[in-house]
């Protein structure tokens, strides 16, 4: 279909007026539906518009389902089955959601728990089986959290730099974007060696601020600092290009009449500017914390998985963790996708009324 | 802003300024004296007054009363270096990482310990590094292809034609781009790793394992959605007329699809295949487990940058230079093509 190159540069280099199409463009379409004229393309124009719609989406969900669907209900039927350390196959028999159970009361045999807290009858009423930052679930969820708020703020003052006139600002701009298009693991590098205490000097000047231990990277909770600092300085961009998406579409006119009534810079940022950009703030912030849900290989690059476990940690460790427990990362990941399936609907439910906003 | 009436009255900070912002002329003079006179005139005397013993500290401040716009346009200078220096820093840092000789590896914070530019051909002896960049190359080039035809035909269907179930599947296309590659990771380890009678004599084992497939793939499947979103939006921009003059001479629907719409949506195309590229060269999960690292297997640039790290020693200062090297490529497309990543992001951000 695409070997009538005339035809199409002749489209291409003349598309408005008719009359020359017409006659330059003669020739090739006779000449082609005599070639072509068979079956599969008589087939193909007969089709009614719902059928051929059908018929192109046919190739893109061929491969979603291939990589997506089909490995989805199959890692859900294979969490339900026991693991079989001895054999030739790895899963036993049926056991239900045992296997849930276990990941989420603490007693999977993972290196890190999914999540590992007990109730008790004294006050807190809950008690932690190994420290909060040794527990996927929690590491997670709180990565995401941190990271998207802080994310907000940064991107937005960086959309606010780029929204203004100055000269420069193409380069200023490029300069914003880098960091957003720099490789994961090489992402992942700088801040190791930044922090590496040998090469970097980012553990030194921490631990004489008394921050940090003295190998931040094999501490819990000084890694997770390291990586939301790492993920912060790479995502900010994204959100402030998303942000700055929405700042441009704001219409300027709106600023001069708030001035000639008199609102004060902060005021036109809250009533003007806020409302206005808020639709591509919360799709901003949607696609981030999806994305921050599944962290692992700024993890793996820096401090690794069992510093820092997180859901993706999980499963893969489960994985090639030498263990063969293939059920219970099976329910790992489909517990990955049910918490992120859970976000989705949240977001969605307390969004859906907002202006212009997701669906 | 001539008199000096204005200048000077704290209670009227903002709209004096806003006047002037505006024009400070025949329009902010007749209006204010009839607004700020009555309570004015005891406030202004005080002022005058205290002018005369100001610090320069207090000086600036009065002045940027008077003059908010400037004390703005300060923070947005302010704003701006803090931004450039806290998004390049690191980037500097590691140059002087990778300019440092090994073993002088300590503290380095604005300056290399010596000057070692030689680690740049290093980098290729030590390991060959171009291999695993001309993987990552070839991977994400395939990836884009493949994206770009699949995504541009799910792209003209979403954007121009009228079917039931068009909300529903779009909605499933984005929803999948929002699960995590490890929820879907088991199986399709399996799959690759199942030995197929007919592909025996193209990979030797059978299996998909170590091949390009394992990473194209996937990756071409998780980076879709995006790509759709971005095409769809072109194309649903394009006049209904142009496809149907195409269409009245005879063309086909699939030849009017690549004819006219994808020539007149060039822009479109080319932003849904820079951000693919970039996608895909910057994965990690898949990348990182879908081959076993060695070069002749297809790894990828991260398997290189990782592959440093030896048994004996780790190279720090070689990790840095790959590591620039590795960004190189992507700073160069972020650099010829930031409008289309701009407008792309949006379109794909903001179109549902």
């Amino acid at each position: 279909m695409t070997t009538e190159t005339d035809d199409g540069t002749g489209i291409d280099t003349d598309p408005v007026p008719d009359g020359g199409t017409v006659t330059g463009g003669e020739p090739g379409p006779s000449h082609e539906h005599e070639r072509t004229g068979n079956a599969a393309v008589n087939w193909m124009e007969s089709l009614s518009e719902a059928a051929y719609a059908y018929l192109l989406l046919l190739p893109a969900f061929a491969l979603l389902t291939l990589i997506a669907f089909y490995p989805m209900i199959r890692t859900f039927v294979m969490s339900l089955r026991a693991n079989q350390t001895r054999g030739l196959d790895p899963l036993g028999g049926f056991v239900g959601i045992e296997n849930y159970i276990d990941i989420l009361t603490g007693n999977a045999r993972l290196a890190r728990q999914f999540l590992d807290v007990g109730l008790t009858s004294s006050f807190p009423f809950i008690e932690l089986g190994t420290p909060l930052f040794q527990q996927a679930l929690f590491v997670t969820l709180a990565f995401a959290v941190i990271s998207v708020v802080v994310e907000t703020v940064i991107g937005f003052g960086q959309a606010y730099v780029l929204d203004q006139e100055f000269t420069g600002r193409r380069w200023v701009r490029v300069a914003i974007i880098l960091p957003w298009a720099v490789p994961i693991v090489i992402q992942g590098m700088i801040f190791f060696l930044l922090f590496q205490p040998t090469v970097g000097f980012g553990s030194d000047l921490m631990q004489s601020l008394g921050l940090f231990s003295g190998t931040p990277l094999a501490n819990s909770q000084d890694a997770f600092i390291i990586i939301l600092v790492a993920d912060i300085w790479k995502s900010s961009a994204f959100m402030a290009l998303l942000i700055l998406a929405g700042l441009q579409s704001v219409d300027r006119s709106l600023y001069d009449v708030a001035r000639v009534a008199g609102a004060s810079p902060w005021q036109r940022f809250k009533l003007i500017t806020l409302p206005l950009v808020m639709p591509a703030l919360l799709v901003a912030m949607l696609f981030r914390t999806m994305d921050a849900m599944r962290v692992y290989g700024l993890i793996e690059s820096t401090a690794g998985c069992t510093t820092v476990p997180s859901l993706s940690c999980l499963v893969v460790e489960a994985m090639f963790g030498g263990t063969r427990i293939y059920a219970t990362a099976a329910a790992v990941a489909f517990a990955t996708a049910l918490v992120i399936g859970l976000i989705i609907g949240v977001y969605v439910l307390l969004f859906r009324d907002t202006d212009g906003g997701m669906y | 802003m001539t008199d000096p009436t204005d200048s000077t009255d704290p209670t009227t900070t903002t709209d004096s300024s806003d006047t002037s912002g505006i024009d400070d002329g025949s329009d902010g003079q007749p209006r204010d004296p009839t607004l700020h006179r009555p309570d004015g005139g005891a406030v202004l005397e005080d002022d005058r007054d205290a002018d005369l013993d100001r610090g320069p500290f207090q000086q600036w401040v009065s002045d940027s009363i008077s003059h908010p716009e400037r004390v703005y346009r300060a923070m947005f200078y302010v704003a701006a270096i803090f931004f450039l220096f806290t998004t390049l820093f690191p980037f500097y840092w590691l140059l002087m990482v990778a300019l440092t000789p090994e073993g002088q590896l300590q503290d380095i914070v604005f300056t290399p310990n010596g000057f070692n530019p030689g680690a740049f051909v290093e980098v290729f002896q030590v390991i060959p590094f171009h291999i695993y960049m001309f993987n990552s190359f070839v991977i994400a080039l395939a990836s884009t292809i493949v994206v770009l035809v699949i995504a541009s035909l799910a792209g003209y269907a979403f954007g121009r034609l009228e079917f039931p179930g068009r909300t529903p599947l779009m909605l499933l296309v984005l929803v999948i781009s929002f699960f995590p590659p490890a929820a879907f990771f088991i199986p399709l380890n399996d799959l690759f790793n199942t030995s197929f009678a007919i592909l025996r004599p193209i990979t030797g084992d059978g299996t998909l394992y170590n091949t390009p497939f394992a990473l194209v793939t996937p990756l071409s499947a998780i980076f879709m959605p995006l790509a759709i979103f971005i095409l769809t939006t072109f194309y649903s921009q394009i006049p209904d007329g142009l496809e149907d003059a195409a269409r009245v001479e005879g063309t086909t629907r699939l030849g009017a699809l690549f004819r006219v719409i994808i020539p007149l949506s060039a822009p479109g195309v080319a932003t849904a295949g820079v951000l693919t590229f970039i996608a895909v060269y910057n994965e990690f999960f898949f990348s990182f487990l879908m081959t076993d690292g060695q070069p002749e297997n297809w790894a990828p640039i991260l398997d290189g940058i990782l592959a440093y790290q030896g048994q004996y020693q780790v190279l720090y200062n070689l990790m840095a230079a790959a590591s620039i090297l590795g960004v190189i490529p992507v700073a160069i497309l972020v650099v010829i093509a930031q409008e289309k990543i701009v407008s792309g992001l949006t379109a794909g951000a903001l179109k549902e």
